[in-house]
């Protein structure tokens, strides 16, 4: 595939910022309507398969899988501890990565933290630049959103309802069914309303013994809805069905894509449209403004190695650089028709910041499956799924909204050792004999949408290329911590109730931004004084500029927002190329 | 896939069986535990030959930790344990490659003090004590693993590079926890399907 040069001296039609679920499928759906789309991602285009090597053994890695010695991931106590560039001990790494760059297969996908620095307050901030983004690595979970998230407001009063409804998403959540993949069951549940799925993976014992019993509390569990094609997709020719290897469970990323990454499964079949051109190592650093009508006429940017400065002209400017950077880059484009930064008028840019509170953590044990022979429980892209079932019949007396269960039970590849301090013969056989016998879950909860909840520029700290660093203003609140209480409690409740016996259970509330599940910093709204974007991700401001990622969504739900974005960002894209059409942009 | 049964990992691990007891035991015939029961006293000339070939432990060292992580996880009926599993290369490499170097003067002090406390207790040197010698000295710091003593900061430290040295090679993950993942299969594996048919 001989790849275009970006011509730095045409007006493209569209420009894409950003590569990850949004902006890919923002150049899949107008490329395919016959737009000439340009995409900057600020990142490389690595070699992916190379970097991931799904199924290397650890014994056939230089050091067992593990990071050079001077890479260093943050842990959680660290985030708590520290803020960036971390001080006094860190001198000693070359690389500082966020927590999820603690294996050597991740490493040149995930940010040095030290180069893209952030002041404020705590926050376990995951960025990844390289071509595809967040989701070469991404947890596959795929969820459709329900009208109990769109419809929140009318339900319990808190917040705002979204601008459309199930009705209007359902049909563009079908469409990414089918061109991306997905594996799941069918449960005719209305909180997560089913895809069209692939054939689906299969619960092991201990998993099934909890289904049981939890239905006899009427909550389901149900298997992992992973954005996988577990069939194969005829339609594509980079990307092979799942074979069942667990390798994304283990380390993430998938170098046979079933797993659905934005480049194989969205960019390369948009480039042989013939389109699409990529520019990759740029580093968008403002939306520029034509100076006599205001709209939005292109992207100055950075070449993120030789430093150099470019200017890229479009009719349409489509910002998918990550909820965070999205905001950023909104912010960063002052000028004298927008002094609070483009499409701002609103003064909600980098306001309404919400995510997904992560606790309960919890791991158990079946005590019938002690000293079994072995099975192969990690060959399946994910374990279970239990659905919200807070707040949805009745209404929950200590907060509102709800939270889901991720999970999954069996033998893994590296032990799970709860002794913590044994050693011998006796020790050996103990890990030997309960390999395949424990199974572990935790919860992720909708942190609720709060206008004190934001992010603006640091107006001294910048970043690698000279441009303002982002500041954070984050925090939980009480609606989290008595939510987290719950989690906590029912989560012991359910492994007891279904025989098991619980071993540890974690007691933390995980660092604020650790669930990589950020949202609502340019929410959507019909009412531009409350609301940065109408309901198809436009500026209300500038009607050339939309913003398709998950800066959009005007609540964080609790279940996973990647196929959220994509079904938006599809049907946003629909809309701007009909428009586009007509001459209204 | 069917085809790909022949590559699958459990095929690989019989063919590696068959010579791994020579080839890993010839490795280790260098530094066995006779020549090295003097070994300390000889360190200072020793530590040249250490870093000549490229280790942080001297030979010395090296033996004394090689005997001590096969008393965390031992060879049994069942599986070879550290040694065989060349548990103390991946410790030697983990500490040579380490960036911090107080790691490395942390991790030879707690040599150090093992020696001493058990020739307080039995007169001699670790390599050269009887497993059950050896055994009594490792239980008093399991069971004060949580101190802050340097002993058991050291205790913590060998044990964890040896649970993970050991469970990521090929004896760990193969021989002993009979790991059936990570090969290709053509349909997914679950409880209706009876645990005694993927056994081959």
């Amino acid at each position: 595939m001989a790849e275009p040069v970006a011509d730095l001296k045409r007006t493209y039609d569209a420009v894409v910022i950003g590569s990850g679920a949004a902006g890919g499928m923002a150049c899949h759906v107008l490329t395919s309507r016959g737009m000439k789309v340009l995409l900057l991602e600020a990142g490389k285009k690595l070699p992916i398969e190379a970097e991931i090597r799904s199924m290397q053994w650890p014994y056939d890695h230089p050091r067992r899988g593990q990071p050079p010695a001077d890479h260093h991931a943050l842990t959680y106590p660290e985030y708590n501890l520290r803020t960036p560039p971390y001080g006094v001990g860190f001198e000693k790494y070359k690389h500082v990565h966020s927590y999820v760059g603690r294996n050597d297969y991740v490493k040149n996908i995930v940010v040095d933290e030290r180069e893209n620095p952030y002041t404020g307050t705590n926050y376990a901030w995951v960025r990844a630049r390289c071509l595809g983004g967040k989701t070469n690595i991404w947890g596959k979970l795929a969820l459709r959103f329900s009208d109990y998230d769109f419809r929140a407001k009318s339900r319990d009063g808190y917040g705002e309802d979204w601008p459309i409804s199930y009705d209007d998403l359902s049909p563009y959540y079908d469409k990414v069914d089918l061109y991306l993949g997905i594996t799941g069951v069918k449960e005719n549940l209305p909180q997560i309303p089913d895809s069209i799925f692939q054939r689906p993976t299969k619960l092991n014992c201990a998993e099934v013994v909890l289904k049981q019993s939890l239905q006899k509390m009427d909550v389901t569990l149900t298997q992992y809805r992973a954005g996988v094609t577990s069939d194969g997709l005829k339609h594509n020719k980079y990307r092979s069905k799942c074979f069942g290897r667990g390798a994304c469970e283990r380390h993430g990323g998938c170098d046979i894509h079933a797993q659905f990454d934005s480049p194989t499964g969205l960019i390369y079949p948009a480039s042989d449209t013939g389109n699409l051109t990529i520019r990759t190592n740029a580093v968008a650093r403002e939306i520029t403004v034509d100076p006599n009508t205001g709209k939005a006429s292109g992207v100055h940017f950075v070449d993120s190695l030789t430093l150099q400065d470019y200017n890229v002209r479009a009719k349409v400017v489509i910002v998918a650089a990550s909820t965070l950077e999205s905001a950023r880059l909104l912010l960063l484009s002052k000028s004298h028709f927008y002094p609070n930064g483009i499409g701002n008028s609103s003064g909600h840019v980098g306001h309404n910041l919400c995510e997904h509170v992560m606790g309960g953590g919890l791991v158990g044990q079946a005590k019938n499956l002690i000293g079994k022979s072995s099975t192969n429980d990690d060959g399946r892209p994910g374990g279970f799924y239990i659905a919200r079932f807070r707040n949805l019949k009745t209404k929950n007396p200590n907060f509102i909204r709800g939270y889901g269960i991720e999970g999954d039970a069996g033998q893994g590849m590296f032990p799970h050792i709860v002794n913590s301090s044994g050693f011998g013969a006796e020790f050996k056989e103990e890990v030997r004999n309960n390999r395949g016998s424990y199974i572990s879950m935790g919860a992720f909860g909708e942190v609720l949408a709060r206008y004190e909840n934001y992010v603006d520029l640091d107006p001294q700290v910048k970043d690698k290329w000279g441009i303002p660093a982002l500041r954070f203003h984050y925090k939980f609140g009480d609606n989290e911590h008595r939510m987290l209480a719950d989690m906590k409690q029912t989560s012991r409740e359910m492994f007891e109730a279904a025989g098991f016996e619980v071993i540890s259970a974690d007691e933390r509330i995980l660092t604020e931004g650790a669930s990589i599940h950020e949202v609502g910093t340019a929410r959507m709204g019909s009412d531009p004084k409350k609301s940065v974007l109408n309901q198809f991700e436009q500026s209300h401001d500038v009607k050339n500029l939309f913003v398709v990622d998950g800066s959009s969504f005007v609540n964080s739900s609790c279940n996973n927002p990647t196929w959220t974005i994509m079904a938006l960002c599809w049907r946003s894209c629909d809309y701007l190329a009909d428009e586009f059409g007509k001459g209204n942009l | 896939m069917s085809t790909d049964s022949s590559k699958t990992p459990k095929y690989n691990r019989r063919q590696w069986l068959k010579g791994s007891g020579t080839v890993l035991g010839a490795s280790l015939l260098p530094i066995s535990i006779s020549k090295t029961a003097s070994a300390a006293k000889t360190t200072a000339t020793k530590v040249e030959t250490a870093e000549s070939i490229g280790r942080f432990l001297t030979p010395a060292e090296y033996a004394f930790v090689d005997e001590l992580a096969e008393m965390i996880i031992p060879a049994d009926s069942h599986s070879g344990g550290a040694k065989a599993a060349q548990v103390v290369a991946y410790v030697d490499q983990m500490l040579r490659e380490s960036v911090d170097e107080s790691r490395r003067t942390d991790f030879r002090e707690g040599l150090r003090l093992l020696d001493a406390m058990i020739r307080h207790q039995s007169g001699k040197s670790f390599v050269a004590s009887s497993p059950d010698e050896r055994a009594a000295i490792l239980t008093v710091l399991s069971n004060n693993i949580s101190s802050d003593l340097p002993e058991a900061r050291f205790f913590r430290e060998i044990r964890q590079l040896t649970i993970r040295g050991y469970y990521t090679s090929k004896i760990g993950i193969h021989d002993d926890l009979d790991y059936r993942g990570n090969t290709m299969i053509d349909e997914f594996v679950g409880c209706d399907d009876p645990p005694e048919a993927h056994k081959t």
